[in-house]
This record gives structure tokens, sequence and C-alpha cells, in this order.
């Protein structure tokens, strides 16, 4: 176990040199520096200090705004402080996003659940995972405005990057898959529940086996075509409700940007929607 | 435990600080401690004036000892010039360049959802009746040029379209003294997007 640990305390030490990187947020420190939260597919979300960033136009010239694709050098510090972003170089800054609130919005609200949820000065596979998904979306909100349906399939892949999937094919109790048209889901076991293993004092939540199947699809599609993906009114209220009430239940978090979100949302495609019975 | 409840005083009060950490606040605390009565008077004269006697115009949002403001109330300014600004900040940086005789509007921030920052909590819903209430041509966005800036300005932009006023961005590009081998690709793009006639 020892030998583990001191490996990881190795890998955490050392220095990140030419890596992917995108900036999750930035927050204003003394006079000149600036901390920058970092999301690579090597470590996750590493927090770095910017030295003079909001002074000098040469060392980092444009390049630590939210969203910006970068290729970082980071040092460590010898005492175990805030390591040292060395050099930024800015590959692409998704401008488009700034053009329209929805997009901003929805690009807004992930970079925050990532800055949130993301392991931070993790190890492992999975951190490409979660870069890849975070990439995926800038790049394809780069290309097209975002509505209710689009955001509650990018909530959804988050869910999966983040390794929190909800079951939506097999009952969570006994496995079998689910028959429907009409089917539950269960937001404390995190998945869908059989007739079977269905229980008379339990308050489901009800949904069309279309809608999660429509929901599989937005798993495995391009990120970039989820536009393709069609939802009816009704399916898209039952999807809201799965997605909202498992995140809210597994994540357990209230996001500040989602406000912002719902608002624009609303105001730019008519009512968001209602909730499934 | 650092021998003295009043230090301890000092330095958690000045943690309060943004961008103050321990190392800061504790570096401060000593240094009051070791400088002139006279140093510290002032200082704590000043902090205790300055809630009492700095006021928010009621027209432009900027902060000074009296409402409207010298600005405001200067009627040699241009009043079908809008220029939105962020931060009252941001205002005297405008106002030092000496390049603007219109009025302001500080919106008291970007959109910033991150941080809880909706249109809710800025000033866009006064510059729209400042707007709607006439006289005004031109509205010029002067928030920074990223991404929150130009969020916001491009949220503003729609907004006052149906208001029907001219609606303009201050311009992108490389900054006077600046080098364009350390400029990034993005400003460098938008210095030759915006590039103007150099002579007639």
């Amino acid at each position: 176990m020892a030998a583990i640990g001191n490996r990881t305390r190795d890998r955490v030490r050392a220095p990140l040199d030419d890596v992917p990187a995108l900036v999750l947020r930035t927050v204003e420190f003394g006079e000149a520096d600036l901390i920058v939260h970092l999301l690579t597919p090597t470590r996750g979300r590493v927090t770095a200090m910017a030295k003079h960033a909001r002074k000098s136009v040469r060392r980092f010239p444009g390049s630590l705004d939210l969203f910006n694709h970068l290729e970082v050098k980071i040092h460590p510090r010898r005492r175990g402080g805030m390591p040292l972003l060395d050099r930024a170089r800015l590959l692409s800054p998704f401008l488009a996003l700034r053009d329209d609130a929805a997009r901003y919005g929805l690009a807004c609200y992930v970079m925050e659940l990532l800055s949130r949820l993301a392991p931070e000065e993790g190890v492992g596979p999975e951190m490409r995972g979660i870069f890849h998904f975070a990439l995926e979306v800038l790049e394809a909100l780069e290309h097209s405005r975002p509505d209710e349906r689009m955001r509650v399939l990018v909530e959804l892949r988050a869910l999966d990057a983040l390794g929190m999937r909800p079951e939506l094919r097999n009952c969570v109790r006994c496995g079998r898959e689910v028959e429907g048209p009409s089917v539950h889901f269960h937001v404390a076991d995190g998945g869908v529940i059989c007739r079977r293993c269905s229980r008379d004092e339990e308050l489901p939540l009800r949904a069309h086996l279309g809608t999660l199947r429509a929901l599989e699809q937005g798993l495995r599609f391009p990120l970039a075509e989820l536009s393709r993906l069609a939802l009816s009114g009704q399916s898209l209220a039952e999807a809201h409700a799965i997605v909202a009430r498992f995140q809210r239940y597994h994540v357990g978090l209230e996001l500040r940007s989602e406000r912002f979100l719902n608002q624009i949302l609303r105001s730019s495609g008519g009512a968001g929607p209602t909730p499934a019975a | 435990m650092r021998g003295s409840p009043a230090i301890d005083r000092v330095i958690a009060s000045l943690k309060r600080l943004p961008g103050i950490g321990d190392k800061s606040a504790s570096r401060l605390a000593f240094f009051l401690l070791g400088a002139p009565d006279s140093l510290v008077a002032d200082l704590a004269d000043a902090l205790s004036r300055l809630k009492q006697e700095t006021v928010m115009c009621a027209d432009c949002f900027n902060l000074g000892d009296r409402t409207p403001c010298p600005i405001c109330s200067d009627d040699r300014r241009d009043d079908s010039l809008l220029c939105v600004v962020e931060e009252p900040a941001d205002l005297s940086a405008i106002e030092k360049s000496g390049s603007f005789k219109g009025r302001y509007h500080v919106l008291g921030g970007t959109l910033s959802p991150i941080d809880g920052m909706g249109p809710g909590e800025l000033r866009i819903g006064e510059l729209e009746r400042r707007v709607r209430s006439g006289g005004i041509r031109e509205v010029i966005l002067a928030t920074n040029p990223n991404a929150e800036g130009d969020a916001t300005a491009h949220y503003i932009g729609d907004r006052l379209r149906p208001a029907g006023v001219l609606v303009s961005r201050i311009a992108y590009g490389m900054p006077l003294g600046g080098d364009l081998e350390y400029a990034d690709h993005v400003t460098v793009g938008r210095s030759l997007e915006n590039r103007r006639k150099f002579s007639d």
C-alpha cells in the first residue's frame, strides 16, 4: 500500500509539460495574479497560480479565459504550495459561446459542474473521458444553439462522464430488462425497476419506454449530432424529470449557473418542460 | 494562538478581503503594528469614512461623494452617447483617456452564472429604462473583452435591439506597445478584422 501511495504522490508532484487543458474558472488573486482552475486529460482538475497574469501582455496573452482550450506547462512548488502555471498556449477560444446567452449559459453550467465534481489531481483513464466530454460539449455548442432537449442530454452525458450514469435498461433490483410501454424509474436506487420489483408504497417516476431508449441513444450519439435526436414534448418532460431528479439526489449539488440557464432557455425557447407525472 | 487577541483580530479581518491569505494578512498586521501611529490612524479614519461618505449616483451608478455625480451633472457632456462599463474603475480608466465626452452607465459586474451573477444582479433593467426614456443615439458597450464581458455585451445588445438605438462595441486588437510575436492568434486575427484605413 505504501508503494502505491508514494507512486500516486510522485505522479501528483510531477510537472505537467505541454498537456491540453480547459479553463474551468479563473479567480483574481492579489494585485496581478490569477488562480486558474483547469481540467486536464491526465490529472483531472488542477488548480495553478498564474503569476502576473493580469498585467503581463506577453506571458499569457489572451489565454487564461473561461472555456479556453490550452496547452499548458505547470510546475509543482517545492514546499507543497499551489503549482505554478509556467506557460499557456491558446489552442481554441470557443468564441461563439460568448455571442449567445443560451450557449454561454449551458457552457457555464457544464464548467461549473465539472469544477465541482471532476476529481482533483486524479489519476486513471476516467480523467481522459471527463476531459473529452468537456471538449466535445464546447465544440458542439460552437456549432449549435442549445435548447431544453440538448440541455437534458448534455446533463445525462455529464453524469455518464463522471461515472454516475443512471441505469436505463435493466431493473436495478433483479437485473431483468424492463418492458413497456410504461416503466418505473426509482431515483434513489439509480435506475429503472420492473413491475415485479416495484412495491406499492413506492412512488417512482413514470416514463415511457421510448423516453428511456431515446436517453440511451443520447448517451451513444456524438454530441455534435444530438440535435438529430428526436424527443416529443412528453418524452422531453419525462427525460427532464428523470435526469434532474437523479442529479439532485445523487450529485446533491445546487449549481449557481442553473438559474441563469433556466431563465435563458425558457425565454428563448418557450416554456421549459413540465415535470412528468 | 499568536499571543495577542488584537493582532489575531486584525489578521482575521484582513483575511476576509479578496486576494488576502494567511501570510499576507500576517504581514500586513505586523507592518501596521510597526508603522507610525499617524499612518494607522489615517487608515482607520479612511476606512470608517469609506461607507459613510461614498454614495452611488442615481443616474449612472458610479461611486462618488454626491448624486448626481460630477459627470452626470456636467451639462457640457453629450447626452446622446452612453458608454456601458462593468465597474466604476472602468469608468475611471475611460475618463483618464480623455477620449469620451458622453454619459456612462455602470452595470455593477458581468454575467457570470458560475458566480451567481445573472441579469437580475446587474443594472440592465435600469439601462433599458434610460435608453427607452429617449435622447440616446448610441450605446457603446465597453465591457472587458473576455468571456464574461463579451457574453454580457451580446446579451445587452439583444435586449436593446427593440429600442432601435445604435449599439456599438469597443474595438478588439493589439494593445499600444504590444508585440505581434507574443500576441495570441485570436487577438492578431481580430486586429486584422477590425483594421482601419490608415490614410485618405
